[in-house]
């Protein structure tokens, strides 16, 4: 039990916290609430009692408290099995000698015999306790439903996740999606992966497009798969998308993270490979007209988060994504009462409605470029200077055009490359 | 204004030595003595003999056993609370203040919260300022900061308290203590002002919103929504406490266990049963419940099941070099773990129950 071992100090003085469970602790003034004042006055019940019933039984003075711990390690045989590892520090006691501590040497004697007797009562008031082997315990009401309730509740989610959210048990529930999209559906070919460093941060910059962020996620599984080292990459997601119900949290748990420049850098700092869309929202709302033309990169704050936190920027075209679902137009005004900024019209959404949101099979192409080092050339200090970032932000944009025209000079057919 | 341990009683002299006054020894003064932060404290002070005594002020006196402290009935919602403040701690040559007399749970009475947080606040204060005091210590929350969808997934102590834009009185009345705080920082340059903003606390003994929250069968659950949360066990929140009257730590500081959980998964490893329902519903829905007193969350609550509201506990571990002992699987399972059968199994794998030895 984790709190046995958190009072391996002793703080009660009794000399047995062996073998005692942890006793209860002297009850806590509640907060000055009105409501809260009446208080549990209880006059020492059974610890193991006091606990099946999860009330705080409440202990008179410190001595009282030393007489339970006493008597609960008399009757009560604690369970082997240590249920919470990370804990094992326990506190240096670094208080000094209680001061309350019961004169125990006064009068030994008539301590022992009233402990005795205190016990003998006890013994006889609380009911039969089934014996230890085979015998039937004191079951919970409910217990077997609600054991069973949360096996259930627990069944494909692990109880870790990282700081950022990321649920190692759904990510490998999606795996086999993300790759039947990447191999079967999509067939992404990929060129360039060599360009994303095997450990360190790196910032991958890419084009956005799709009306939804399959691009986000072919990245991701092309790094998870194809490079030699197999790194995760930690998507930066923007707002609608992350607050969009069921999606963003399902994003989260695949390891997307929301787009805000302390996230970037709490994630850079932790040497991650961070994938970004400077375009953000105008990108995935492009037109099919617009198809392949950079917008805007936002305000160049992924120049000043690479300049910061001395990140090799990895430009990356993605091509194929943007005709997966070809946007005709794009209705606004009934949008916002819903939440989110658009509503695609595209040749089957949303007249076909659901299967309207059905990708098309296009194949992709994704393409890493040569890192940009360019914290090594103006700084971190470059990060203040407002129109080098910009001056930065639009020659990386312009590589990326680049790629992008390269690639679409290449590809012959839009559905089979 | 009882004072029991003025009453001298030979047995208690032996007890506790008592110099003239050892300027090593500190005489610490806390408020909200009868609430949890504040009787913790007590207790731990109690044990310290580099304390020489601890004046306890609140408007209920704590029932535990004291020796060397002196409880003083005051009330902070009155208008004289000040000067009797600066009365008993001047008297008594305070060098550390603790203000913890704060409520842990919204209340229908809003007036009086706002009298009790804030003005008592503010009586505090003028009390301390009178008293030239040599450190403060006040408690805040991380709600200050507020559930946001701006917020990203660690606040850190320098973020915007956007829990003054919510709705919600209470975390209203959290922030304008912050701010009060801050300016006495300004103004008295020679007192020492920490602020311990702690996460949600949970834990075996403590009561609070959240673990009357989290003791309910049902929760509900914002359909789409699933934050991610974290916690701070009780024992870790009083090591901050008693951390910051040893030492001197300027500034603020969020108290927060290791680790995240997403609300869904907590309600899984505690077993709740979660109550979907899209979020337009809910807000009118808890605000009813709320406005009929049938429930006890405000409807900006729901803005936490919503968004994030997670702090950065990198300044306290740097700073003051506070490390949370239970992480937040840890603080769960000592929240329900009064009984064995309920810990979370955290060996073989998710959803595992431990087997059970001995009665219940």
């Amino acid at each position: 039990m984790a709190g046995k071992q958190i009072l391996g100090d002793d703080p009660f003085g009794t000399g047995d916290v062996e073998d005692a469970p942890p006793p209860p602790m002297p009850e806590s003034g509640l907060n000055a609430k009105p409501e809260n004042a009446s208080t549990v006055e209880s006059d020492a019940p059974p610890p193991q009692k006091a606990r099946a019933k999860k009330s705080r039984a409440k202990a008179e003075t410190s001595d009282a408290v030393d007489e339970t711990a006493e008597v609960a390690s008399a009757s009560v045989t604690p369970s082997p099995v240590e249920t919470y590892s990370a804990v094992t520090s326990a506190p240096p006691s670094e208080y000094g000698p209680s001061i309350d501590r019961p004169s125990a040497t006064r009068h030994p004697g008539l301590v022992e015999d009233v402990k005795q007797l205190e016990r003998t009562v006890r013994e006889r008031l609380s009911p039969p306790r089934p014996s230890e082997h085979g015998g039937e315990r004191n079951r919970l009401p409910l217990e077997f439903v609600w054991k069973r309730w949360r096996e259930l509740a627990m069944r494909d989610r692990s109880d870790t996740v990282d700081e950022f959210g990321r649920d190692p048990q759904v990510s490998a529930r999606v795996e086999p999606l993300l790759d039947f999209l990447y191999k079967t559906y999509f067939r992404v070919s990929t060129k360039g992966l060599g360009h994303i460093p095997d450990e360190g941060r790196a910032l991958i910059v890419g084009n956005h497009s799709g009306t939804l962020p399959y691009d986000g996620a072919m990245i991701m599984h092309a790094v998870k798969t194809e490079h030699s080292a197999h790194r995760s990459v930690r998507p930066l997601v923007e707002d609608f998308v992350f607050h969009f119900p069921y999606l963003g949290t399902l994003m989260n748990r695949i390891g997307g993270v929301r787009a805000c420049p302390e996230n970037a850098e709490r994630l850079l700092d932790q040497d991650q490979l961070v994938a970004v869309f400077p375009e953000g929202i105008k990108g995935i709302g492009k037109l099919y007209r617009e198809r392949y033309q950079l917008q805007r990169f936002g305000r160049g704050g992924f120049v000043k988060l690479a300049l910061k936190c001395d990140a090799p920027i990895i430009p990356t075209a993605v091509v194929g994504a943007e005709e997966i679902h070809p946007m005709l137009t794009k209705v606004t005004w009934l949008a916002k009462s819903v939440g989110i900024p658009y509503i695609p019209v595209t040749p089957t959404f949303p007249a076909l409605g659901p299967f309207g949101l059905v990708p098309l099979p296009t194949k992709w192409f994704i393409a890493f470029g040569e890192p940009l080092y360019y914290n090594a050339e103006y700084g971190a200090d470059g990060a203040n200077d407002r129109i080098l970032v910009n001056k930065l932000a639009e020659q990386v944009r312009g590589k990326i055009q680049l790629m992008i025209d390269e690639l679409l000079k290449e590809r012959r057919s839009v559905l089979f490359g | 204004m009882a004072a029991p341990s003025k009453k001298k009683t030979p047995k208690k002299k032996a007890l506790v030595p008592r110099p003239a006054f050892d300027p090593e020894q500190r005489v610490v003064a806390i408020t909200g003595a009868y609430s949890y932060m504040g009787a913790e404290l007590i207790k731990r002070l109690e044990r310290d003999r580099r304390y020489y005594k601890v004046l306890a002020v609140d408007v209920r006196k704590p029932t535990f056993p004291m020796h060397k402290t002196q409880f003083h009935k005051v009330d902070l919602t009155l208008p004289t609370a000040d000067a009797d403040l600066a009365a008993i701690w001047k008297r008594e040559g305070v060098d550390t203040v603790v203000h913890a007399a704060f409520l842990s749970a919204p209340t229908h009475a809003a007036s009086w919260a706002h009298e009790l947080e804030s003005i008592g606040t503010m009586h505090v204060l003028n009390a301390a300022a009178e008293c030239q005091v040599r450190k403060l210590i006040a408690w805040s929350q991380t709600v200050v900061y507020g559930a946001n969808p701006l917020n990203p997934n660690f606040l850190s102590e320098e973020h915007e308290l956007r829990g003054d834009k919510s709705r919600s009185r209470f975390v209203r009345e959290k922030v304008e203590v912050e701010r009060q705080i801050r300016r006495f920082r300004a103004e008295n340059t020679d007192t020492v002002v920490t602020t311990l903003r702690t996460a949600t606390t949970l834990g075996p003994t403590i009561r609070n919103f959240a673990t009357r929250f989290f003791q309910r069968p049902v929760a509900p659950v914002l359909m789409g929504y699933d934050p991610l949360m974290q916690f701070v066990h009780e024992r870790d929140v009083t090591d901050a406490f008693v951390a910051a009257v040893e030492n001197d730590y300027p500034g603020e500081f969020n108290i927060v266990g290791e680790g995240v959980l997403p609300y869904s998964t907590i309600l899984a490893l505690m077993g709740k049963l979660p109550l979907p329902m899209p979020h337009f519903l809910a807000y009118p829905l808890s605000k009813a419940l709320w406005a009929t007193q049938i429930f006890d969350s405000p409807p900006n609550f729901l803005d936490f099941l919503r968004f994030l509201c997670v702090a950065d506990g990198g300044k306290a571990r740097r700073v003051m070099g506070f490390a949370p002992r239970y992480d937040v699987k840890a603080t769960i399972n000592d929240f329900l773990g009064l009984n064995p059968q309920l810990q979370v199994g955290t060996v073989g794998g998710p959803g595992e129950v431990l087997p059970v030895t001995g009665g219940v």
